[in-house]
């Protein structure tokens, strides 16, 4: 017997609106057979969504679903985490949703180590919208923002994730779905802000004017720019430009998580203990 | 779709009314049991088409790849399919499915 | 007229701030999330649920910027809990586009907005009623908003209590207008006692049916969306895009029709459970001032100065200020010869006030320099006049 999708989706809704090929489809089959792997009750599961195409993801899930607006998943999914502490909220944004105008959010939320799970799908341009440049969009190509041919640098968003304090950090791509489906798995499990970046093809809009106008050039192209972690660490720093290394690339399990802490607080206005002092944690800065 | 039995032990199988012709399944098939054919009345001229089925070796690639649920390869176990092992024909002609825009040569192996 | 039926309502005496007060009805009335960030003049609310929040099992959070804690307060209120913030006019500029969410998807919440001088920075210490208009319509597209201004200390705790039921029972944002006179006024206010609060609690509609015929959003032309407690088993769709009965996105024409004149119905068919003011003094009088919020007590004041001096003043005082309560302004309007709309703004409930009056001659005494008006200067104006 084949896996179980239709108890997690909401079939009525099928076929899905994603272009031909997209990558969408596949995080979203990844992410229904991580969660079954979980084996989490469909109703302790919230997922929020964003804006674009991957703000899509939560109408086909049969969770708890919530279409945001753009940029802001982090801080819905603030409120609904520390409102429900023991249920579990997923962020699915873009990297236009956040990385640009949500980008405080999702700094902030790895600075708090909420135990959100947060998946950014990154396709390196504005899909929905139609091929603006996003913060991930290689210099040089082509947006229909910049038809001269992209200037803005991008930046490593798993980096920023890590510097901002997420205790949990990885990069998985579509192109194997059977990695993505065991790092989704290590994220979930992992209590703690667990952010993970999830590169896309988007064939449509990034690849037809950059000489990839087929979901498999497209995905060609993504194998082209990535690299298992083990082997990345292994090359001179100059030859790691222009490879973005996949897999685990952080994992901190002892890191204070947000939820918790926030229960001492409780304890505290409680009476149920003394007040937080400085001498409780060993980073003081 | 909510049970999937494998359709009268078939060991991979489609739902016609979700692909959308985009060529992943047949790229990542390494045992050439998959190709697109032309179809006129979908959205974008083609759809897919299990060519080899007795070829196939079970490792799941399509299904996983597949973005729109369209696509599902049986389980070992629990429909009791027999999966194939992977031979040097079912790999020439995965190639040579690839090397034609993932369409099965006409008269191939004939 | 202002509470019905007053005599029977226990009170207690408290001495302290608006701010403080408003804080402590939220916790009476059930709040069980709050999500901030420091403005001035609202900061003492946030600080004051900082710790009373979590006595109480509740979160109190200081979010990263104004956006970040409407969203989470929405959030926590879509979860089906009862969720506020605090903020002033800036604040309420930077949280437009969730409220226009909250709206559309129906998601009760309490703002609470301590006006200040504005616009932009403007005068962070002082006090002004700038955000009349904007609490009228934040975010864009259409929508009916609902407003309530205390007038008083004791006010700034009834009708923030008031307003977590409101939300409640129209699933939209409620907006909660103090100013920065009230919010930081010490005094002492006679107040309900929290047995009083807390038996008042309506808290929103629960479906109990079965999820296979649960449609959250397919309810009447004149009632609001049905939205259960998540993580109980009804899964269903949150979304700002226009949308169907179950929640999920459409583009169909007599769908998206229906649900915009929807939030407009609901809360027009029900204008009678929202209309609140005090009428002081107008049984006989000549000249009518409208004030509402601090200006309302100078007002007052004025009024027993020239009633001294036997000129017939009276006050209408609108609490609920939007909707505005139109037939009775218009009832009083129509026979009070002299209205005389007194505001720390340039005219925005003067605006309304013309609209429902029909009248062109309505005349203003607009403040705009952060100072609160003093008695006198409207003595002043009523004589002018």
């Amino acid at each position: 017997m084949a896996f179980d999708y239709g108890k997690y989706l909401r079939l009525d809704k099928m076929p899905t609106l994603w272009c031909w090929g997209c990558g969408d489809g596949v995080i979203l089959k990844a992410v229904v057979r991580a969660i079954d792997k979980m084996g989490w009750d469909q109703n302790d599961v919230c997922v929020v969504s964003g804006i674009g195409c991957s703000g899509r993801f939560s109408s086909y899930l049969d969770f708890n679903t919530v279409h945001t607006t753009h940029g802001r998943t982090v801080a819905y999914a603030t409120g609904i985490k520390l409102a429900n502490p023991d249920k579990h909220v997923i962020c699915v944004a873009g990297d236009g949703d956040a990385l640009a105008i949500g980008g405080n959010h999702t700094i902030h939320g790895c600075r708090r180590n909420i135990d959100i799970h947060m998946i950014v799908i990154n396709n390196f341009i504005y899909g929905l919208t139609n091929s603006q440049t996003s913060p991930t969009t290689p210099k040089g190509m082509w947006t229909v923002s910049q038809k001269a041919g992209n200037i803005d640098p991008t930046f490593d968003a798993c980096k920023l994730a890590e510097s901002a304090g997420a205790s949990f950090v990885a990069r998985e791509s579509v192109i194997d779905p059977k990695k993505l489906e065991r790092s989704l798995v290590k994220g979930f499990s992992h209590k703690g802000f667990s952010f993970m970046e999830v590169l896309s093809n988007c064939h449509i809009n990034l690849g037809r004017k950059n000489k990839m106008a087929s979901a498999v050039e497209n995905l060609d192209w993504i194998d082209s720019i990535t690299m298992g972690k083990m082997k990345f660490d292994k090359l001179e720093e100059q030859d790691k430009t222009n490879f973005l290394p996949t897999g685990v690339l952080k994992e901190d399990k002892d890191a204070d998580e947000y939820c918790e802490m926030y229960q001492k607080i409780k304890d505290v206005h409680q009476g149920k203990r003394a007040k937080i002092t400085q001498d409780e944690f060993e980073k003081k800065i | 779709m909510s049970l999937l039995k494998a359709p009268q032990n078939k060991p991979v199988w489609i739902d016609i009314t979700r692909c959308k012709a985009c060529d992943i399944c047949v790229s990542s098939c390494p045992a050439g049991v998959l190709s697109m054919r032309q179809d006129p009345t979908s959205t974008i001229g083609a759809i897919i088409d299990i060519v080899a089925p007795d070829s196939c070796i079970g490792c799941n690639d399509c299904e996983l790849h597949c973005p729109d649920f369209a696509i599902f390869v049986a389980d070992k176990k629990a429909d009791g399919i027999k999966f194939a092992k992977l031979t040097p024909e079912a790999e020439e002609r995965a190639e040579a499915i690839r090397n034609n825009n993932y369409r099965l040569p006409l008269n191939y192996g004939k | 007229m202002v509470n019905k039926e007053k005599a029977l309502i226990k009170t207690r005496e408290i001495i302290s701030t608006g701010n403080e007060l408003a804080a402590i009805a939220a916790v009476d009335a059930g709040c069980h999330f709050f999500g901030g960030y420091p403005l001035t003049p609202s900061s003492e609310i946030m600080h004051t649920l900082s710790d009373l929040l979590p006595e109480v099992g509740g979160v109190a959070i200081q979010m990263e910027d104004e956006i970040a804690s409407v969203c989470s307060v929405i959030g926590a209120s879509m979860s089906g809990k009862r969720a506020m913030t605090a903020t002033s006019g800036p604040g309420l500029s930077l949280k437009a586009e969730n409220l226009g969410l909250a709206q559309m998807a129906e998601v009760p919440l309490v703002c609470i907005d301590v006006m200040r001088g504005g616009p932009s920075t403007g005068l962070p210490t002082r006090v002004a009623q700038g955000d009349v208009s904007q609490a009228q319509h934040p975010s864009h597209g259409d929508y009916k908003s609902i407003t309530i201004c205390a007038g008083n200390l004791a006010e700034c705790y009834t009708q923030t209590a008031r307003a977590f039921n409101l939300a409640d029972r129209f699933m939209q944002p409620v907006f909660v207008l103090l100013d920065e006179t009230l919010g930081h006024m010490h005094g002492r206010a006679v107040i309900p006692t929290e047995e009083e609060t807390k038996s008042e609690i309506k808290l929103r509609k629960q479906f109990d049916g079965k999820p296979e015929e649960y449609f959250p959003y397919g309810v009447a032309q004149n009632e609001p969306a049905i939205l259960n407690t998540m993580f109980k088993g009804y899964r269903f769709h949150f979304t700002g895009l226009h949308h169907d009965k179950y929640g999920f996105p459409t583009e169909d024409m007599d769908t998206c029709r229906l649900l915009i004149e929807r939030l407009f119905n609901k809360v027009e068919a029900h204008e009678d459970e929202l209309e609140l003011y005090e009428a002081y003094k107008l049984e006989d009088a000549d000249i009518m001032i409208i004030a509402y919020g601090s200006v309302s007590l100078a007002v007052k004041e004025a009024i027993r100065v020239l009633r001294k001096e036997n000129i017939k003043v009276g006050l209408f005082r609108p609490i609920t200020i939007w909707p505005s309560p139109a037939e009775k302004i218009k009832e009083y309007t129509d026979k009070i010869p002299k209205v005389l709309c007194v505001e720390l703004n340039m005219g925005q409930y003067l605006n309304e006030v013309q609209r429902v009056s029909s009248r062109l001659d309505i005349d203003g005494l607009f403040k705009v320099n952060g100072r609160a008006i003093s008695p006198y200067e409207i003595v002043e104006k009523v004589k002018e006049i």
